[in-house]
C-alpha cells in the first residue's frame, strides 16, 4: 500500500502540494487526473524519494521515504518501477544495455549479453521485437520507447508502476496500444499502479479509481463511476471539457 | 525573523556555502566508491581512452605554438642582454613549469569539462539521472567516478607530452628565428637550469588540474536545470569555474610544494 499523508511542498515561492492526503490499495489502479502544472508527477516522485516532502510524508509498504536510511530507500525502489514521462532512456546506451542497468545491480556481476535472453523476455511483455535490443532510444519512435521505459520499469519484478503521462505525445493508436498495456500488466503481473494523466479517455479506460489533484489538494476521488455521476463544480468542469477534447480528438 | 531567514537563505553567500556543502558530499561519495573498483573500472578505461584520444590533437598544436612564442618572445627580449643560451631556459623554466599545464588544462575546460557539464545537464535534465535513482542505481559510481578518474589518468600524460611538443617547438623556432641560437646552445641553456622536480611539479599540477577540471564539470552538469537553455547557462558555469578554479590551485601550489 502507498500512502501519502499531508503532503507538502514547494518550490520558492509557488506551493504545489498543499496537504496530499491519499492511499492506494493493494492490486488496484489509481489514475491522478488534473490539470497540467498541479503538481501530479511531483507527487509520485515522492513515493520514490526523488523528491523530499516539506511537511507530510508518504509511506510504501510501512517503510516512511522522506525518513528511510538508504537500505529502506533501496528496497522501496526495487520494489516501484518508475515510467517516466519521457521514457527518460540513457541515450548513450543501447535498448540492451538500458535493460541491463535495471536488470543487474551496482556489482556488475553480469555482463550486457548475458542479459541477453532476459531483456528479450521484457520486450515480449511490453509487445516489442528482440531486433530492438541492439537500437539506440533516437532510433525508436515515441510509442517505441515508452514501451522499453515499461519494459525497464518492470525489469525489477516491482510490486507498484507509477507511470508518468504515460499516453501524452503518443498518436491515438499508440495511446491506445499503451493503455492496453497498462492493463496487460495489471493482468500479467498483478502490480498496483498509480496513473498520472491528463487524457479523460485513457484515465477512464485503465483506472479502478480517479483522484483529482486540484490548487494542491486530491479534490475528490472515487470510480469512474463516481466522478462521471459528481456534482461538484471542479469535476464536472474537468470531466466535461477533457471528454469534449476526446470527442473531437 | 522569518524575512532575515529569508533574506539568508536567497543570499549570494548562502547559495555559494550550499553548494561547497554537496560539493564536500559529492566528493566524499566519491571517495567512498573508491574501493569498489568493479563498479567502475571498465567506465573509467573508456572514459580516459576517449578523453585522451580526443584531446591529444588540440593539446599538441596549443604546445607547439606555446613553445613557439616563448621562445620568439625571449630571444626578441634578451638578445644582446643576455647570454643566448638563456632562451633554453626560459623555454624550459616556462613551458614545463607553467605554460603546459595551463594551456592543456584551457584547452580541457573546453574539450572535456564543457562536454561533461552538457552531458550531464542533458541526463539531469530529460530526467536520465532520476531515472537512474529510481532503478537504485547510484550515479556516482556510473557517471562521476569514471570520468574523475579518467581526468586522473590521463591529463598528466598529456601535459607530459604538451612539454614534449612545446619544448620540440620551441628549439625549432628558436633556431630559425633567433639570431645566432644553435642547438647546442639551447640545449646547453635548458639542461642548465633544469631540475629533475620540474617534470614532476608539471604532473602534479596536471595531476590536481585533471581532478579539478572533471569534478566540477560532473558536479556542476549533476545540478543542473531547465531545459536547453538550462543545459547551457551549465555548460558555461562549468567552463568560467573550472577555468577560476585552475588559476587559484596554479598560485596555490607554489607554496604548497615548497613545504615538501
Amino acid at each position: 500500500m502507498i500512502e501519502f499523508r499531508g503532503l507538502h511542498k514547494s518550490f520558492g515561492s509557488l506551493v504545489v502540494l498543499n496537504g496530499v492526503d491519499l492511499t492506494v490499495r493493494e492490486g488496484e489502479t489509481l489514475v491522478l487526473l488534473g490539470p497540467s502544472g498541479t503538481g501530479k508527477s511531483v507527487l509520485i516522485k515522492h513515493a520514490i524519494g526523488l523528491l523530499e516532502p516539506d511537511a507530510g510524508d508518504v509511506i510504501v509498504d510501512g517503510i516512511s521515504v522522506p525518513s528511510a536510511t538508504p537500505e529502506e530507500l533501496a528496497r522501496v525502489r526495487r520494489n516501484v518501477g518508475y515510467v517516466f514521462q519521457n521514457a527518460a532512456l540513457f541515450d548513450s546506451l543501447t535498448v540492451l544495455e538500458n535493460l541491463w542497468l535495471a536488470l543487474d545491480d551496482d556489482r556488475n556481476l553480469r555482463t550486457p549479453e548475458s542479459c541477453r535472453e532476459e531483456a528479450a523476455e521484457l520486450l515480449r511483455k511490453v509487445n516489442l521485437d528482440r531486433s530492438v535490443l541492439d537500437k539506440y532510444p533516437a532510433e525508436l519512435s515515441g510509442g517505441m520507447r515508452k514501451r522499453v521505459g515499461v519494459a525497464r520499469a518492470i525489469a525489477s519484478k516491482p510490486k507498484y508502476l507509477l507511470y508518468d503521462e504515460p499516453t501524452t505525445g503518443l498518436d491515438p493508436v499508440n495511446a491506445e496500444n499503451i493503455d492496453k498495456l497498462i492493463m496487460e500488466l495489471r493482468r500479467e503481473i498483478g502490480v498496483t499502479s498509480i496513473v498520472v494523466t491528463h487524457d479523460l479517455e485513457s484515465a477512464f479506460l485503465v483506472g479502478d479509481r480517479i483522484a483529482l489533484l486540484f490548487e494542491g489538494r486530491i479534490h475528490a476521488c472515487g470510480t469512474p463511476d463516481e466522478i462521471l455521476a459528481s456534482t461538484d463544480p471542479v469535476v464536472r468542469k474537468f470531466v466535461r471539457r477533457g471528454r469534449a477534447d476526446a470527442a473531437v480528438a | 525573523m522569518r524575512q532575515v531567514l529569508e533574506w539568508v537563505a536567497a543570499s549570494p553567500v548562502h547559495r555559494f556555502l550550499v553548494h561547497v556543502g554537496k560539493a564536500t558530499l559529492l566528493a566524499v561519495a566519491v571517495l567512498k566508491t573508491l574501493p569498489r573498483p568493479r563498479s567502475y573500472m571498465a567506465s573509467t578505461i573508456q572514459q580516459a581512452y576517449t578523453m585522451g584520444i580526443r584531446s591529444l590533437p588540440l593539446v599538441l598544436f596549443i604546445s607547439v605554438l606555446g613553445g613557439a612564442v616563448t621562445s620568439q618572445q625571449t630571444g626578441a627580449q634578451f638578445a644582446g642582454a643576455l647570454p643566448i643560451w638563456v632562451v633554453g631556459s626560459v623555454a624550459e623554466k616556462t613551458m614545463v613549469t607553467e605554460l603546459a599545464p595551463i594551456l592543456t588544462a584551457l584547452v580541457l575546460i573546453g574539450r572535456i569539462g564543457a562536454s561533461i557539464a552538457a552531458e550531464l545537464g542533458t541526463m539531469r535534465v530529460t530526467e536520465q539521472i532520476d531515472a537512474l535513482y529510481a532503478m537504485g542505481r547510484d550515479p556516482v559510481p556510473f557517471l562521476v567516478v569514471p570520468r574523475v578518474l579518467g581526468g586522473v589518468l590521463v591529463f598528466p600524460a598529456l601535459v607530459v607530452l604538451a612539454n614534449v611538443a612545446g619544448m620540440t617547438a620551441a628549439w625549432f623556432v628558436g633556431i630559425l628565428t633567433v639570431d645566432g641560437l644553435t642547438t647546442a646552445d639551447f640545449v646547453y641553456g635548458a639542461r642548465f637550469y633544469f631540475e629533475p622536480f620540474d617534470v614532476w611539479y608539471s604532473v602534479i599540477k596536471g595531476t590536481l588540474f585533471g581532478v579539478a577540471i572533471t569534478f566540477l564539470a560532473c558536479y556542476i552538469g549533476l545540478e543542473g536545470k531547465g531545459g536547453a537553455e538550462g543545459v547551457g547557462r551549465t555548460t558555461t558555469l562549468a567552463t568560467v569555474v573550472s577555468t577560476v578554479a585552475i588559476m587559484i590551485i596554479d598560485v596555490a601550489v607554489v607554496p604548497l610544494l615548497k613545504l615538501f
